[in-house]
């Protein structure tokens, strides 16, 4: 008889790709990935609301959770163990500079650099969707293919966690700055061709269609700061998809910065490391936990594995 | 390991037809995608141009794995004098038409492992991997570029193999 399975030895990868969802910040509520419903996405095309931040290198895990032994007995032996503090790290090297990796890769809130410095936002008419964004005809002629656009509601006074449906900053107190909410948003765009009263974007907007109070603002770049009291948070997808078809997946739920604004660098030729070589953004990430639903139990991450097909099991 | 070798071959000879249906070589009276298996065809002094020629090199076996793992190294040749049109003047265009070709019909770095010696072929359970490529410097005799890559093809032995 023909064997229709076979052993599959430790699955073998390329590299590992990363992909981030926001977490409600007020409601601290979590982005959940399903391994027995989701699995088998497309790796260019994750589902919603996963946003692909592409492959990245030096992935490293740290369990870090502490375990002490409950001891009995003269002289004392070991009775059971208990764990006593949960707590795990990790990190990894972004492959891209946009704005979510380098808003990952540093510790606090990460800004947009709006030009002109406040005062210049344009309204966003209603009809836009997450890649076409409508404006009157005196508006949208502002602006050109290339031009990198930013939107999000004027700032008007709130405190807390300001930015939604991704938060990109806590406020204690009130502030002046008409544009605050635009400067933190992550709702940033590439514009690739203008319409007489519409901005055709490259990508959706990672916050979905503009509200109705939005406005939208030219952007230069970004830039970020070493300090400030904002973490950034967000739940976290990494998956190896190895040789025979198998998928590893490391989920982290809750993914806090740790650290900050850190680069590495890659020499693109070995043989000569003076040479040119490749910035990489360094991400490092505090797993916090949550409550795991199924059985009450507080954890840090999943690691899922899908066999391959006919593989033992 | 054969079934590696042909699965592999069939694999970059389909995405070939795939991505330029107009890359093809008349063989033995027949037109087919302009690729092929050295050791599979008659001696030949020179590999003829503008084609894919895949030459079987090393061959390394690690026994100590819950499925035996192979891995052979294959070598992909080709050369360009470029277009009569152009006087072989675009020979450098060629060769990076080439190039080009070589590193889509590689991508994915995977296939599903055939039985190409039945009819009709039969799918296996595993598939065939291999890694990225390692370009060699072209080389220049008198208006024919040429280069190679070498690709280390691996693949896992099934029970009956």
């Amino acid at each position: 008889m023909t064997a229709n399975w076979f052993a599959a030895p430790a699955p073998i990868g390329r590299r590992v790709r990363a992909y981030f969802a926001p977490i409600n910040r007020v409601t601290q509520t979590p982005v959940l990935f399903d391994p027995t419903a989701q699995s088998d996405f497309d790796l260019n095309s994750p589902p919603a609301p996963w946003i692909d931040l592409g492959w990245i290198q030096g992935f490293t895990r740290e369990a870090c959770s502490k375990t002490s032994p409950v001891l009995t007995g003269i002289p004392a032996g070991t009775l059971d163990q208990v764990r006593e503090t949960l707590e795990a790290h990790v990190s990894f090297e972004f492959l891209s500079w946009t704005k979510l990796t380098m808003a990952l890769a540093t510790g606090s809130q990460h800004l947009n650099l709006l030009v002109p410095a406040s005062g210049a936002a344009v309204t966003v008419l209603a009809g836009s969707t997450a890649s076409i964004v409508q404006l009157a005809a005196t508006d949208a002629e502002k602006f050109q293919a290339g031009s990198m656009i930013a939107i999000d509601a004027d700032y008007n006074g709130q405190t807390g966690f300001v930015g939604a449906p991704i938060s990109g900053a806590y406020l204690r107190g009130a502030l002046a700055d008409v544009d605050y909410i635009r400067r933190v948003t992550f709702n940033v765009g590439l514009v690739t061709s203008v319409g007489p009263t519409s901005l055709n974007l490259a990508e959706p907007l990672p916050g979905g269609a503009p509200t109705a109070d939005a406005k939208l603002q030219a952007i230069t770049g970004f830039v970020d700061r070493e300090g400030g009291s904002f973490y950034q948070e967000w739940s976290a997808l990494f998956v190896i998809a190895a040789a025979q078809g198998e998928r590893i997946f490391f989920h982290y739920p809750r993914l806090q910065s740790v650290a900050g604004a850190k680069e590495t660098y890659s020499p693109l030729d070995a043989k000569h490391k003076s040479g040119l070589s490749r910035t990489l953004l360094k991400g490092e990430f505090m797993a916090l936990p949550i409550t795991d639903a199924l059985d009450g139990e507080r954890v840090l991450c999943y690691r899922s594995f899908l066999p391959a097909a006919n593989a033992l099991i | 390991m054969q079934n590696a070798k042909d699965s592999f071959y069939m694999a970059l000879r389909t995405r070939l037809a795939s991505i330029n249906p107009g890359h093809t070589l008349l063989l033995r009276g027949t037109v087919r995608p302009g690729i092929l298996v050295e050791e599979a065809e008659a001696p030949f002094s020179q590999i003829p141009s503008d084609v894919f020629v895949l030459r079987w090199l090393g061959l390394g076996v690690d026994l100590e794995l819950a499925s035996t793992m192979s891995a052979e190294e294959c070598e992909i040749l080709y050369q360009t004098s470029g277009t009569q049109s152009f006087g072989g003047l675009d020979r450098g265009r060629s060769m990076s038409a080439l190039d080009k070709e070589l590193v889509t019909i590689l991508q994915p770095f995977n296939t599903p492992k055939f039985n190409y010696s039945i009819q009709p072929p039969a799918p296996m359970l595993s598939q065939v991997f291999w890694d990225e490529p390692a370009f060699t410097t072209a080389t220049i005799q008198r208006d024919r570029l040429s280069r190679s890559a070498k690709v280390m093809v691996y693949s896992y032995q099934e029970q009956g193999e």
